[in-house]
C-alpha cells in the first residue's frame, strides 16, 4: 500500500492521466506550459498591469563609456578588472556598457565596485569572475579548504551609492564549479568540504550591496554559478520612507541559473546539490533592505531561490510574478533577530510586511543531483532558530503553485536544532491564500510544517485560506505551538499537535488554484545525454 | 557546560531496566532516593504570572513538582523503537520546605533525561529526537549547543540562565580569520557562545589557540575547521610544552601532520616526540593558523 501510494503519482503523470483521480484535484500532469508566463516574455509584458508594482525599469539611453571585449574565453592571465573599474569610476551617475566586438564576447575580472553608476552587460556578452582566490583575499582564509570563515573573501561586485544598477541581457558568471587558480578544487568543493559540519564557507558573493545604498536596480541580467550567494541586497529609499513599492530597490526580469552546465570544464558533474550555498536573491543579508520589489524573475539554483534575511531589518517587500526551478525555497530567515532604529527613533525588528504572490515553484525542471535530500526541495519556508531568531510579522503568500517539492510549506523555529541561544523566533500574522502544491514525478509525499517556538512564543495567527496540498496524508502534517485559522477557502489537511489551536472557518468548497508551470531555463544537454 | 558525545542509549535503557531512575511522576512518584509530588502551580509559577489586569492565567502546559532527595520528575523516560519518550523539566531550585522544585511538561515529549550525559553541574542532559529542542517543551529551560548522536541530539540544560564562562569579543587581538573569546579560568570557548551574527556549524568545541593569560581571565583565538579526514589522528592540545600563547598546540598519534588534518595550519618546526595532555605518546607540534 505504501509503495503504491508513492508510485501512483508518477504513474499517473507518465500515463497522462488526470490527477483528479487521486483526490478530486484539478492539475493535469504533463499539461502544456503556460506561454503567458514564459520567463523569456518580452519586456513590458510581465507585471505591466499590476497596481502593486512600479513601472518596469528600462535600459539606459545614455552610455558614458563602452568597453569592448578582447577575448572569447576567461583568460586568467589577461584580466579586464582595471579597464572596467576605470570606466565605472569615470561614470558616476551614468552607464558603462560591456559589448562584443563581433568575435570576442568575454570579460574576466576580480573584485569590482559599482558606485552610483550603471554596469550594462550587453546581450551575448559574459562577465566572468576570476578564479584566483588571492584576488578576493579578505581575512586570509579565502580559497583555503576546510575553514569555516564566512567572511573570508571580498565580493566579486560590490555595489554602493545612489541609484546604482546592473542591467542588460548579458551574463555574469561566477565560475563557482571551476577549479581555482593554483588549486585542484573549486569554490563549490570548498563549500562541500564544510557540509558535514553544516558550516558556511566564505566564498565571494557575486553581487553584494554595501550599507547605505539607495535605489538599487537589477534588471534583465542573467546570473550563473556564483561561488556563494548570488545577490545580497542592502538598499532602501533615499529619504527612508516607503511611499511606493520599489523605491528602495527593484529586481526585475532577472534570470538565475546555477549550475549553468551539467559538467564543468574538467568533466566533473555539476548539480544544484553540488552548488551548495548559492542563494539567488537575498534582501537584508548585509544590512537593512526596505521598500523593494522582486518581480518577473526566474531562479533555479542550489540553495534558497529567495531568502529574506532579518539579521538587520527588512520591511515592505513585494515579490511578484516569479518562477522558481530547483532550490531550497521562497524563504524568510534563518536570521530574523535584527533591530533597527530609524531616523524618527522608531525601533523596527526582523522581517515585516512582505507580500509574495503569483509564484510558481517547480521541482521538476532538472534533477537536484547525487546526495540530495528532501531538504533540497522546498516551496515556502519561514525558518529560524534560537541562535538567530526574532520577529517575523505580517507576511502574506498568495497565488502560489508548487510542483513536486518535498516541503510544501515549512514554518520552523528550529531550522538547526543544534544551535543554542536566547534569540527566540517569533512568527506572527502569516497568511497563506490560494496555495496549491501538485504532485507528478516526486516519490516523496509533500510535508507541511507549522511550528512556533514554544507555548510562550507560539506562531500565529497562521491563516490558511484555500490551501491544497495534493497527495498529503495526516502523517505529513507537523504542527506545534501555533494558532492556526482555516478558511474561508478550503484546506485539505487538518493540523494538530502540542500547543496547537485550530479555528475552522472554512465556509466554501473553493476550487484549488489552477496551476500551470512555465518552461524554465535549464543547462544545455551535453551530446549523447538522454534528457 | 560540557557534554559527552559518547552517551549510550543502550546504557540508559539498562539503567532503567535495572530500576535506576524508576518512578513515574504522574501525581506522585517515589524511589529509593526520594519522592516527587505534584505541587500547586502558585508555588512555582510554572505557567507564568497571572495577568494583573484580571485576564486569564496563562497556561504553558506545565506541571509543578516538588521532590525530595535526588528524585526528579523526569527520571523515568523510555525509548520506543529508538525514539525517546519522557517529560522535560526546568529545575527551579530549593523551595521553602527544602524540597527541590521543577516545572515539567505535562505531556510526553521526544526527549529523555540522559543520566550519563557529562554536563557541568548544575546542568543536566536530555537526549531528543526531531527538530524541537528541550526549550520547546518548557519555556524556562535553557540548553546549550546540541550534538548529534546518530538520529538523536544530546543537550545540556538548566532551568536557570546559563553562566557561559566565555564571551566572544573583537578585542582579543585575534587575526581577521579567527574569533576572539575572553574566558574565566577553567572555561574554553563553545559554539553556543558565538554571537547571533557569527557563522555557526554543527560542532561543539571550536579549535582554539593556547590562551593568553590575563589578570583574571584568559583570551583565546578560535576558528571552526572542517572535520579532519577519516583516519586523521591529530587533536588539539593546549599543553604542548613551549607553545606560546596565540599559537596552536597539536598532538598527533599517527604519521599524519596537523596541516593535513587542519587546512591552514602551518607548523614551522618538526614535531617532537612526547606525551599529550592526557599522557599518551604522541608527536607534539606547535603551529600557527594562517
Amino acid at each position: 500500500m505504501r509503495a503504491l501510494h508513492f508510485v501512483w503519482p508518477a504513474l499517473c503523470c507518465a500515463l497522462g492521466c488526470s490527477s483528479d483521480k487521486i483526490a478530486g484535484l484539478q492539475y493535469q500532469c504533463g499539461s502544456a506550459p503556460d506561454a503567458t508566463v514564459a520567463p523569456d516574455a518580452a519586456p513590458g509584458v510581465c507585471g505591466a498591469n499590476d497596481p502593486n508594482l512600479p513601472l518596469e525599469p528600462t535600459l539606459p539611453t545614455d552610455v558614458c563609456q563602452t568597453v569592448v571585449a578582447d577575448k572569447s574565453s576567461p583568460d586568467e592571465n589577461d584580466l579586464d578588472s582595471n579597464r572596467i573599474q576605470a570606466a565605472l569610476a569615470a561614470c558616476s551617475g551614468r552607464a558603462v556598457k560591456l559589448v562584443s566586438d563581433g568575435a570576442n564576447n568575454a570579460f574576466v575580472a576580480a573584485h569590482l565596485t559599482v558606485d552610483s553608476s550603471t554596469l550594462w552587460i550587453d546581450r551575448g556578452v559574459t562577465l566572468y569572475a576570476s578564479r584566483n582566490a588571492d584576488l578576493y583575499q579578505k581575512t586570509g582564509s579565502c580559497g583555503v579548504l576546510g575553514v569555516n570563515d564566512s567572511g573570508a573573501c571580498n565580493d566579486f561586485i560590490t555595489v554602493r551609492g545612489t541609484s546604482p544598477a546592473i542591467v542588460g541581457d548579458g551574463v555574469i558568471d561566477g565560475q563557482g564549479g571551476e577549479p581555482l587558480v593554483g588549486h585542484d578544487y573549486s569554490w563549490w568543493q570548498m563549500s562541500g568540504a564544510l557540509q558535514e559540519i553544516d558550516g558556511s564557507i566564505g566564498n565571494p558573493t557575486l553581487i553584494n550591496l554595501s550599507t547605505g545604498t539607495t535605489g538599487f536596480v537589477l534588471y534583465r541580467i542573467t546570473l550563473h554559478n556564483s561561488p556563494k550567494f548570488h545577490v545580497k541586497i542592502t538598499s532602501s529609499p533615499a529619504d527612508g520612507s516607503c511611499d511606493a513599492p520599489g523605491q528602495g530597490f527593484i529586481v526585475w526580469g532577472v534570470t538565475v541559473l546555477t549550475p549553468s552546465n551539467w559538467l564543468n570544464s574538467q568533466g566533473l558533474p555539476m548539480s544544484p546539490h553540488f552548488a551548495r550555498n548559492t542563494d539567488g536573491i537575498d534582501p537584508g543579508t548585509s544590512d537593512i533592505a526596505t521598500c523593494g520589489v522582486i518581480a518577473c524573475s526566474t531562479i533555479s539554483t542550489g540553495d534558497d531561490q529567495i531568502a529574506i534575511k532579518g539579521g538587520h531589518w527588512v520591511s515592505d517587500l513585494v515579490i511578484a510574478h516569479n518562477h522558481f526551478g530547483t532550490g531550497h525555497g521562497m524563504s524568510i530567515g534563518s536570521e530574523t533577530y535584527g533591530t533597527y532604529q530609524d531616523m524618527n527613533g522608531v525601533l523596527h525588528r526582523g522581517v515585516e510586511n512582505v507580500s509574495v504572490y503569483d509564484l510558481t515553484v517547480d521541482g521538476d525542471t532538472r534533477p537536484v543531483g547525487d546526495g540530495a535530500s528532501p531538504a533540497d526541495s522546498n516551496g515556502i519556508r519561514v525558518k529560524s532558530d534560537s541562535s538567530r531568531g526574532g520577529l517575523v510579522n505580517n507576511i502574506t503568500f498568495s497565488d502560489v503553485c508548487m510542483r513536486d517539492v518535498a516541503n510544501a510549506i515549512m514554518i520552523t523555529p528550529a531550522y538547526n536544532p543544534l544551535f543554542a541561544g536566547t534569540s527566540y523566533p517569533q512568527f506572527k500574522n502569516l497568511t497563506f491564500q490560494n496555495i496549491h502544491d501538485v504532485t507528478c514525478m516526486s516519490p516523496v509525499q509533500p510535508v507541511v510544517t507549522l511550528e512556533g517556538f514554544n507555548a510562550s512564543l507560539p506562531a500565529g495567527p497562521i491563516t490558511l485560506d484555500n490551501v491544497v496540498v495534493d497527495n498529503i496524508g495526516p502523517q505529513a502534517v507537523a504542527a506545534a505551538f501555533a494558532d492556526i485559522r482555516l478558511g474561508p477557502g478550503n484546506v485539505n489537511f487538518m493540523p494538530n499537535g502540542l500547543g496547537v489551536t485550530v479555528t475552522n472557518g472554512i465556509t466554501d468548497a473553493s476550487a484549488p488554484r489552477a496551476c500551470q508551470f512555465p518552461t524554465l531555463p535549464v543547462p544545455p544537454v551535453p551530446p549523447g545525454w538522454l534528457r | 557546560m560540557s557534554l559527552s558525545s559518547t552517551t549510550s542509549r543502550l546504557f540508559v535503557s539498562l539503567l532503567l531496566a535495572s530500576g535506576i531512575g524508576a518512578g513515574a511522576c504522574s501525581t506522585q512518584s517515589s524511589s529509593s532516593h526520594g519522592v516527587c509530588v505534584v505541587s500547586a502551580d502558585s508555588a512555582l509559577g510554572c505557567n507564568g504570572v497571572p495577568d494583573p489586569d484580571g485576564g486569564a492565567t496563562p497556561n504553558l502546559g506545565l506541571v509543578g513538582y516538588s521532590c525530595t532527595g535526588s528524585a526528579r520528575p523526569d527520571e523515568a523516560p523510555t525509548y520506543a523503537d529508538g525514539v525517546p519518550q519522557g517529560v522535560v523539566c526546568a529545575d527551579r531550585g530549593a523551595l521553602a520546605d527544602g524540597t527541590q522544585g521543577y516545572c515539567c511538561s505535562e505531556a510526553l515529549t521526544p526527549c529523555a533525561l540522559n543520566p550519563v550525559a557529562i554536563c557541568d553541574a548544575p546542568n543536566y542532559g536530555y537526549q531528543c529526537r526531531g527538530s524541537q529542542r528541550p526549550e520547546a517543551f518548557v519555556s524556562d529551560l535553557e540548553c546549550g549547543q546540541g550534538i548529534y548522536e546518530g538520529d538523536l541530539i544530546d543537550y545540556c540544560c538548566s532551568g536557570f540562565p546559563q553562566t557561559d564562562g566565555c564571551t566572544q569579543t573583537d578585542s582579543a587581538g585575534c587575526s581577521d580569520n579567527m574569533m576572539g573569546f575572553i574566558c574565566t579560568a577553567g572555561n574554553m570557548p563553545k559554539a553556543e557562545q558565538l554571537g547571533a551574527n557569527q557563522s555557526r556549524a554543527d560542532v561543539y568545541r571550536l579549535l582554539c589557540s593556547v590562551p593568553t593569560i590575563l589578570p583574571s581571565a584568559q583570551s583565546y583565538c578560535c576558528y571552526t575547521p572542517a572535520l579532519p579526514p577519516v583516519g586523521g589522528t591529530c587533536v588539539p592540545d593546549s599543553l604542548v610544552p613551549g607553545c606560546a600563547a596565540g599559537r596552536f598546540g597539536i598532538a598527533c598519534y599517527g604519521p599524519d601532520t596537523p596541516g593535513q588534518d587542519y587546512p591552514g595550519m602551518a607548523c614551522p618546526d618538526p614535531g617532537v616526540a612526547g606525551r599529550d595532555a592526557e599522557g599518551y605518546l604522541a608527536t607534539l607540534y606547535c603551529c600557527d593558523f594562517q
